[in-house]
Protein backbone atom coordinates (compact mmCIF):
# COMPACT_ATOMS: atom_id res chain seq x y z
CA UNK A 1 0.00 0.00 0.00
CA UNK A 2 1.65 3.38 -0.91
CA UNK A 3 0.45 6.16 1.53
CA UNK A 4 0.59 9.61 -1.13
CA UNK A 5 1.42 12.87 1.11
CA UNK A 6 1.39 15.83 -0.57
CA UNK A 7 4.85 17.84 -0.05
CA UNK A 8 2.68 20.59 1.15
CA UNK A 9 1.90 17.97 3.87
CA UNK A 10 5.34 17.62 4.50
CA UNK A 11 6.24 20.95 4.85
CA UNK A 12 3.13 21.23 6.98
CA UNK A 13 4.75 18.66 9.47
CA UNK A 14 7.97 19.28 9.70
CA UNK A 15 7.00 23.13 10.63
CA UNK A 16 4.95 21.57 13.04
CA UNK A 17 7.61 19.19 14.47
CA UNK A 18 10.48 22.21 14.24
CA UNK A 19 7.96 24.79 16.12
CA UNK A 20 6.61 21.88 18.67
CA UNK A 21 10.50 20.71 19.39
CA UNK A 22 11.15 24.81 19.90
CA UNK A 23 8.36 25.38 22.49
CA UNK A 24 9.29 22.38 24.09
CA UNK A 25 13.13 23.06 24.67
CA UNK A 26 11.98 26.56 25.29
CA UNK A 27 10.11 25.27 28.28
CA UNK A 28 12.24 22.66 29.73
CA UNK A 29 15.68 24.92 29.09
CA UNK A 30 14.65 28.33 30.26
CA UNK A 31 10.80 28.87 31.17
CA UNK A 32 10.90 25.54 33.97
CA UNK A 33 14.31 27.03 35.51
CA UNK A 34 13.67 30.31 35.62
CA UNK A 35 10.71 29.52 37.34
CA UNK A 36 12.23 27.76 39.97
CA UNK A 37 14.41 30.13 40.34
CA UNK A 38 11.56 32.49 40.86
CA UNK A 39 10.36 30.67 43.61
CA UNK A 40 13.94 30.47 45.17
CA UNK A 41 14.24 34.00 45.18
CA UNK A 42 10.83 34.63 46.48
CA UNK A 43 11.21 32.16 49.47
CA UNK A 44 14.24 34.48 50.35
CA UNK A 45 13.02 37.18 49.51
CA UNK A 46 10.11 36.46 52.31
CA UNK A 47 12.43 35.06 54.40
CA UNK A 48 14.72 38.53 54.57
CA UNK A 49 11.22 40.38 55.09
CA UNK A 50 10.76 38.31 57.97
CA UNK A 51 14.00 39.13 59.30
CA UNK A 52 13.12 42.68 58.51
CA UNK A 53 9.99 42.85 60.83
CA UNK A 54 12.18 40.70 63.63
CA UNK A 55 14.57 43.20 63.51
CA UNK A 56 12.32 46.03 63.42
CA UNK A 57 10.18 44.41 66.36
CA UNK A 58 13.82 43.98 68.45
CA UNK A 59 14.66 47.62 67.43
CA UNK A 60 10.90 48.84 68.65
CA UNK A 61 11.46 47.08 72.10
CA UNK A 62 15.15 47.96 72.21
CA UNK A 63 14.20 51.89 71.79
CA UNK A 64 11.29 51.30 74.60
CA UNK A 65 13.64 50.44 76.94
CA UNK A 66 16.01 52.93 76.16
CA UNK A 67 13.28 55.71 76.77
CA UNK A 68 12.12 54.41 79.67
CA UNK A 69 15.44 54.06 81.27
CA UNK A 70 16.01 57.48 79.82
CA UNK A 71 13.02 58.87 81.79
CA UNK A 72 13.10 56.82 85.02
CA UNK A 73 16.81 58.12 85.34
CA UNK A 74 16.51 61.56 83.14
CA UNK A 75 18.37 63.26 86.65
CA UNK A 76 21.14 61.19 86.81
CA UNK A 77 21.64 61.66 82.80
CA UNK A 78 21.85 65.27 83.22
CA UNK A 79 23.55 65.30 86.67
CA UNK A 80 26.08 63.25 84.62
CA UNK A 81 26.02 65.61 81.17
CA UNK A 82 26.58 68.87 83.61
CA UNK A 83 29.69 70.76 83.42
CA UNK A 84 30.93 71.09 87.24
CA UNK A 85 30.12 75.04 88.28
CA UNK A 86 31.75 76.48 91.22
CA UNK A 87 29.47 79.00 91.54
CA UNK A 88 26.32 76.86 91.04
CA UNK A 89 27.46 74.78 93.54
CA UNK A 90 28.16 77.75 96.23
CA UNK A 91 25.02 78.80 95.81
CA UNK A 92 23.25 75.78 95.58
CA UNK A 93 24.20 74.91 99.25
CA UNK A 94 25.01 78.09 100.46
CA UNK A 95 22.13 77.48 102.60
CA UNK A 96 23.61 74.35 104.59
CA UNK A 97 26.68 76.38 105.52
CA UNK A 98 27.86 79.95 106.90
CA UNK A 99 30.82 80.07 104.36
CA UNK A 100 32.19 78.04 101.81
CA UNK A 101 34.97 77.99 99.57
CA UNK A 102 35.78 75.93 96.44
CA UNK A 103 39.15 75.44 95.04
CA UNK A 104 39.53 74.69 91.19
CA UNK A 105 39.12 71.39 90.11
CA UNK A 106 41.75 69.25 89.28
CA UNK A 107 41.55 66.53 86.80
CA UNK A 108 41.88 62.89 87.94
CA UNK A 109 42.55 59.68 86.03
CA UNK A 110 39.27 58.65 84.30
CA UNK A 111 36.96 55.73 86.19
CA UNK A 112 35.32 53.99 83.48
CA UNK A 113 34.57 56.07 80.52
CA UNK A 114 34.07 58.69 83.24
CA UNK A 115 36.05 62.08 83.83
CA UNK A 116 36.53 62.79 87.40
CA UNK A 117 38.13 65.95 88.73
CA UNK A 118 38.86 66.72 92.42
CA UNK A 119 37.50 69.78 94.31
CA UNK A 120 38.66 70.94 97.60
CA UNK A 121 36.50 72.42 100.02
CA UNK A 122 36.51 74.62 103.40
CA UNK A 123 33.71 75.63 104.66
CA UNK A 124 31.43 76.41 108.31
CA UNK A 125 29.25 75.14 109.43
CA UNK A 126 27.02 75.73 112.41
CA UNK A 127 26.51 72.12 113.47
CA UNK A 128 26.89 68.88 112.42
CA UNK A 129 22.88 68.73 111.54
CA UNK A 130 23.78 71.16 108.55
CA UNK A 131 26.77 68.74 107.33
CA UNK A 132 24.21 65.87 107.12
CA UNK A 133 21.77 68.27 105.31
CA UNK A 134 24.46 68.88 102.94
CA UNK A 135 25.54 65.33 102.07
CA UNK A 136 21.61 64.56 101.57
CA UNK A 137 21.34 67.74 99.20
CA UNK A 138 24.21 66.12 97.21
CA UNK A 139 22.59 62.81 96.28
CA UNK A 140 19.92 64.99 94.94
CA UNK A 141 21.86 67.73 93.07
CA UNK A 142 23.21 68.67 89.70
CA UNK A 143 26.05 67.13 89.92
CA UNK A 144 27.49 63.40 90.69
CA UNK A 145 29.49 64.01 94.03
CA UNK A 146 31.25 61.78 96.39
CA UNK A 147 32.86 63.03 99.26
CA UNK A 148 35.98 62.04 100.10
CA UNK A 149 38.12 61.05 102.92
CA UNK A 150 39.91 62.93 104.67
CA UNK A 151 37.71 64.66 106.49
CA UNK A 152 38.46 67.40 108.76
CA UNK A 153 35.91 69.27 111.34
CA UNK A 154 37.66 72.03 113.54
CA UNK A 155 36.10 73.93 116.58
CA UNK A 156 36.41 77.69 116.05
CA UNK A 157 34.38 79.53 118.30
CA UNK A 158 30.81 78.77 117.82
CA UNK A 159 31.36 77.49 114.61
CA UNK A 160 33.01 74.32 113.09
CA UNK A 161 35.44 75.07 110.11
CA UNK A 162 35.11 71.92 108.06
CA UNK A 163 37.45 70.61 105.06
CA UNK A 164 36.93 67.84 102.72
CA UNK A 165 37.68 66.67 99.24
CA UNK A 166 35.23 65.88 96.65
CA UNK A 167 35.44 63.78 93.80
CA UNK A 168 32.87 65.22 90.37
CA UNK A 169 31.87 62.01 87.66
CA UNK A 170 30.99 63.58 84.81
CA UNK A 171 30.70 61.89 81.39
CA UNK A 172 32.00 63.93 79.15
CA UNK A 173 35.44 63.60 78.17
CA UNK A 174 37.77 66.17 79.15
CA UNK A 175 39.01 66.82 75.44
CA UNK A 176 35.05 68.08 74.99
CA UNK A 177 36.08 70.78 77.79
CA UNK B 1 -15.35 29.54 -23.61
CA UNK B 2 -15.41 27.31 -20.85
CA UNK B 3 -14.77 23.92 -20.75
CA UNK B 4 -15.57 22.95 -17.38
CA UNK B 5 -18.26 23.68 -14.70
CA UNK B 6 -16.13 23.77 -11.49
CA UNK B 7 -14.25 27.35 -10.97
CA UNK B 8 -10.73 27.85 -10.37
CA UNK B 9 -9.54 27.54 -7.46
CA UNK B 10 -7.08 30.28 -6.42
CA UNK B 11 -3.99 28.40 -4.60
CA UNK B 12 -2.07 30.26 -1.89
CA UNK B 13 1.13 30.39 -0.05
CA UNK B 14 -0.42 30.42 3.09
CA UNK B 15 -3.02 27.89 3.19
CA UNK B 16 -5.68 27.57 5.89
CA UNK B 17 -3.80 25.05 7.75
CA UNK B 18 -0.24 26.80 7.85
CA UNK B 19 -2.68 29.70 8.87
CA UNK B 20 -4.24 27.31 11.99
CA UNK B 21 -0.92 26.00 12.42
CA UNK B 22 0.61 29.69 12.92
CA UNK B 23 -2.15 31.43 14.52
CA UNK B 24 -1.96 28.47 17.06
CA UNK B 25 2.09 28.18 17.61
CA UNK B 26 2.00 32.35 17.69
CA UNK B 27 -0.16 32.25 20.36
CA UNK B 28 1.49 29.77 22.31
CA UNK B 29 4.89 31.30 22.14
CA UNK B 30 2.99 34.89 23.02
CA UNK B 31 2.06 33.73 26.32
CA UNK B 32 5.35 31.76 26.93
CA UNK B 33 7.53 34.94 26.04
CA UNK B 34 5.10 36.73 28.42
CA UNK B 35 5.49 34.15 31.07
CA UNK B 36 9.20 34.67 30.69
CA UNK B 37 9.34 38.15 30.84
CA UNK B 38 7.09 38.14 33.64
CA UNK B 39 9.88 36.28 36.05
CA UNK B 40 12.58 38.27 34.64
CA UNK B 41 11.04 41.30 36.01
CA UNK B 42 9.67 39.41 39.27
CA UNK B 43 13.37 38.08 39.02
CA UNK B 44 14.56 41.97 38.98
CA UNK B 45 12.05 43.37 41.54
CA UNK B 46 13.13 40.93 44.04
CA UNK B 47 16.59 41.61 43.53
CA UNK B 48 15.63 45.15 44.20
CA UNK B 49 13.72 44.56 47.25
CA UNK B 50 16.14 42.48 48.69
CA UNK B 51 19.01 45.04 48.45
CA UNK B 52 16.79 47.38 50.09
CA UNK B 53 16.10 45.20 52.79
CA UNK B 54 19.70 44.60 53.26
CA UNK B 55 20.24 48.25 53.53
CA UNK B 56 17.56 48.14 56.18
CA UNK B 57 18.43 45.43 58.34
CA UNK B 58 22.09 47.28 58.17
CA UNK B 59 20.56 50.70 59.11
CA UNK B 60 18.49 48.74 61.92
CA UNK B 61 21.57 46.74 63.26
CA UNK B 62 23.58 50.15 63.41
CA UNK B 63 20.64 51.57 65.55
CA UNK B 64 20.29 48.67 67.69
CA UNK B 65 23.75 48.57 68.41
CA UNK B 66 23.76 52.16 69.13
CA UNK B 67 21.25 51.70 71.66
CA UNK B 68 22.59 49.04 72.95
CA UNK B 69 25.42 51.12 73.69
CA UNK B 70 23.47 54.27 75.31
CA UNK B 71 21.47 51.27 77.55
CA UNK B 72 25.02 50.14 78.94
CA UNK B 73 26.13 52.92 79.20
CA UNK B 74 23.02 54.82 80.88
CA UNK B 75 23.48 51.33 83.48
CA UNK B 76 27.08 52.02 84.35
CA UNK B 77 25.86 55.65 85.27
CA UNK B 78 23.13 54.41 87.42
CA UNK B 79 25.56 52.05 89.07
CA UNK B 80 28.22 54.65 89.57
CA UNK B 81 25.67 57.22 91.21
CA UNK B 82 24.07 54.47 93.64
CA UNK B 83 27.71 54.05 94.37
CA UNK B 84 28.31 57.05 95.26
CA UNK B 85 25.24 58.01 96.86
CA UNK B 86 25.62 55.28 99.18
CA UNK B 87 28.62 55.92 99.74
CA UNK B 88 27.57 59.56 100.91
CA UNK B 89 25.28 57.95 102.89
CA UNK B 90 27.17 56.03 105.05
CA UNK B 91 29.52 58.86 105.00
CA UNK B 92 27.02 60.78 107.11
CA UNK B 93 25.53 57.80 109.25
CA UNK B 94 29.77 57.20 110.29
CA UNK B 95 29.80 60.98 111.47
CA UNK B 96 26.28 61.11 112.70
CA UNK B 97 27.83 58.15 114.80
CA UNK B 98 31.12 59.79 115.76
CA UNK B 99 29.35 62.67 116.86
CA UNK B 100 27.05 60.03 119.05
CA UNK B 101 29.84 58.61 120.25
CA UNK B 102 31.54 61.65 122.47
CA UNK B 103 29.57 62.05 125.42
CA UNK B 104 29.12 65.68 126.52
CA UNK B 105 31.28 65.59 129.92
CA UNK B 106 33.71 65.30 126.52
CA UNK B 107 34.44 68.47 124.60
CA UNK B 108 36.18 67.89 120.79
CA UNK B 109 38.26 70.63 119.26
CA UNK B 110 39.15 69.06 116.31
CA UNK B 111 38.27 65.70 114.64
CA UNK B 112 39.86 64.14 111.32
CA UNK B 113 38.08 61.43 109.50
CA UNK B 114 40.54 59.18 107.53
CA UNK B 115 39.89 55.97 105.37
CA UNK B 116 41.33 53.81 107.83
CA UNK B 117 41.13 55.75 111.20
CA UNK B 118 39.98 58.65 112.93
CA UNK B 119 41.70 61.28 115.03
CA UNK B 120 40.40 63.32 118.17
CA UNK B 121 41.15 65.86 119.47
CA UNK B 122 39.53 67.78 122.38
CA UNK B 123 39.20 68.32 126.35
CA UNK B 124 38.04 65.91 129.33
CA UNK B 125 37.59 66.81 132.94
CA UNK B 126 39.86 63.99 133.81
CA UNK B 127 41.56 60.77 132.50
CA UNK B 128 38.78 58.15 133.87
CA UNK B 129 36.02 60.09 132.04
CA UNK B 130 37.87 59.83 128.47
CA UNK B 131 39.01 56.03 129.42
CA UNK B 132 35.37 54.99 130.41
CA UNK B 133 33.09 57.14 127.98
CA UNK B 134 35.20 58.09 124.91
CA UNK B 135 38.38 55.38 124.68
CA UNK B 136 35.79 52.36 125.77
CA UNK B 137 33.66 52.59 122.56
CA UNK B 138 36.46 54.01 120.09
CA UNK B 139 38.40 50.58 121.55
CA UNK B 140 35.41 48.08 120.34
CA UNK B 141 35.43 49.60 116.99
CA UNK B 142 38.96 50.60 116.07
CA UNK B 143 41.72 47.60 116.28
CA UNK B 144 44.40 50.01 117.62
CA UNK B 145 43.97 53.22 119.62
CA UNK B 146 46.79 55.17 120.80
CA UNK B 147 45.90 57.88 123.48
CA UNK B 148 48.21 61.28 124.63
CA UNK B 149 47.26 63.75 127.57
CA UNK B 150 48.71 67.17 128.09
CA UNK B 151 47.78 69.32 131.25
CA UNK B 152 45.09 72.04 130.02
CA UNK B 153 45.43 75.74 132.06
CA UNK B 154 41.59 75.27 133.60
CA UNK B 155 43.08 72.08 134.87
CA UNK B 156 41.58 69.72 132.81
CA UNK B 157 43.06 67.51 130.44
CA UNK B 158 44.03 67.79 126.47
CA UNK B 159 43.62 65.09 124.71
CA UNK B 160 44.63 63.74 121.05
CA UNK B 161 43.23 60.26 120.55
CA UNK B 162 44.72 58.12 117.22
CA UNK B 163 42.42 55.36 116.39
CA UNK B 164 43.11 52.59 112.98
CA UNK B 165 41.82 49.99 111.49
CA UNK B 166 44.15 47.24 110.94
CA UNK B 167 42.65 46.62 107.32
CA UNK B 168 44.57 42.92 107.73
CA UNK B 169 42.44 42.51 110.33
CA UNK B 170 39.54 43.50 108.88
CA UNK B 171 40.05 40.95 105.85
CA UNK B 172 40.00 38.32 108.00
CA UNK B 173 36.91 39.26 109.66
CA UNK B 174 35.02 39.63 106.89
CA UNK B 175 36.71 38.16 103.77
CA UNK B 176 33.78 38.18 101.68
CA UNK B 177 33.05 42.09 102.04
CA UNK B 178 36.44 42.59 101.36
CA UNK B 179 36.50 40.27 98.10
CA UNK B 180 33.57 42.21 96.88
CA UNK B 181 35.31 45.37 97.29
CA UNK B 182 38.31 43.83 95.58
CA UNK B 183 36.01 42.26 92.67
CA UNK B 184 34.42 46.21 92.32
CA UNK B 185 37.77 47.77 91.66
CA UNK B 186 38.98 45.43 89.61
CA UNK B 187 35.78 45.91 87.21
CA UNK B 188 36.52 49.72 87.45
Amino acid sequence: MKINISRQNIYLLSLSIFLFLFVLLFSFLVLIPKGKEYREERNLLNKDRIELRRYQKFSDSTLDKLKQLQSENARIITAFDNSFNSDRFEKHHSSSFTSLNLSKKVALEDVDEFAVYEVNTTSSINSPQSFYEFLDAVNKGDWIIGINFPINFKRDSELITSSFTMKVYNSQKKSDK
Amino acid sequence: MKYSYTKVRKKNVFSSELQLLFSFFSITLFMLFLTYLFLVFKDYRFTQNTQEIVKKLAVLEEGINNMKAQITFIEKEVLLCERVNTKNTVLKDSIANLFDLVPQRITLSQASLLKNGLILYGITPNKDIYNFMLQAPLRSIFHKTYSSFYPAPNGWLKFVSTNYIDEDELTLESPAIKKQEEESDDEN
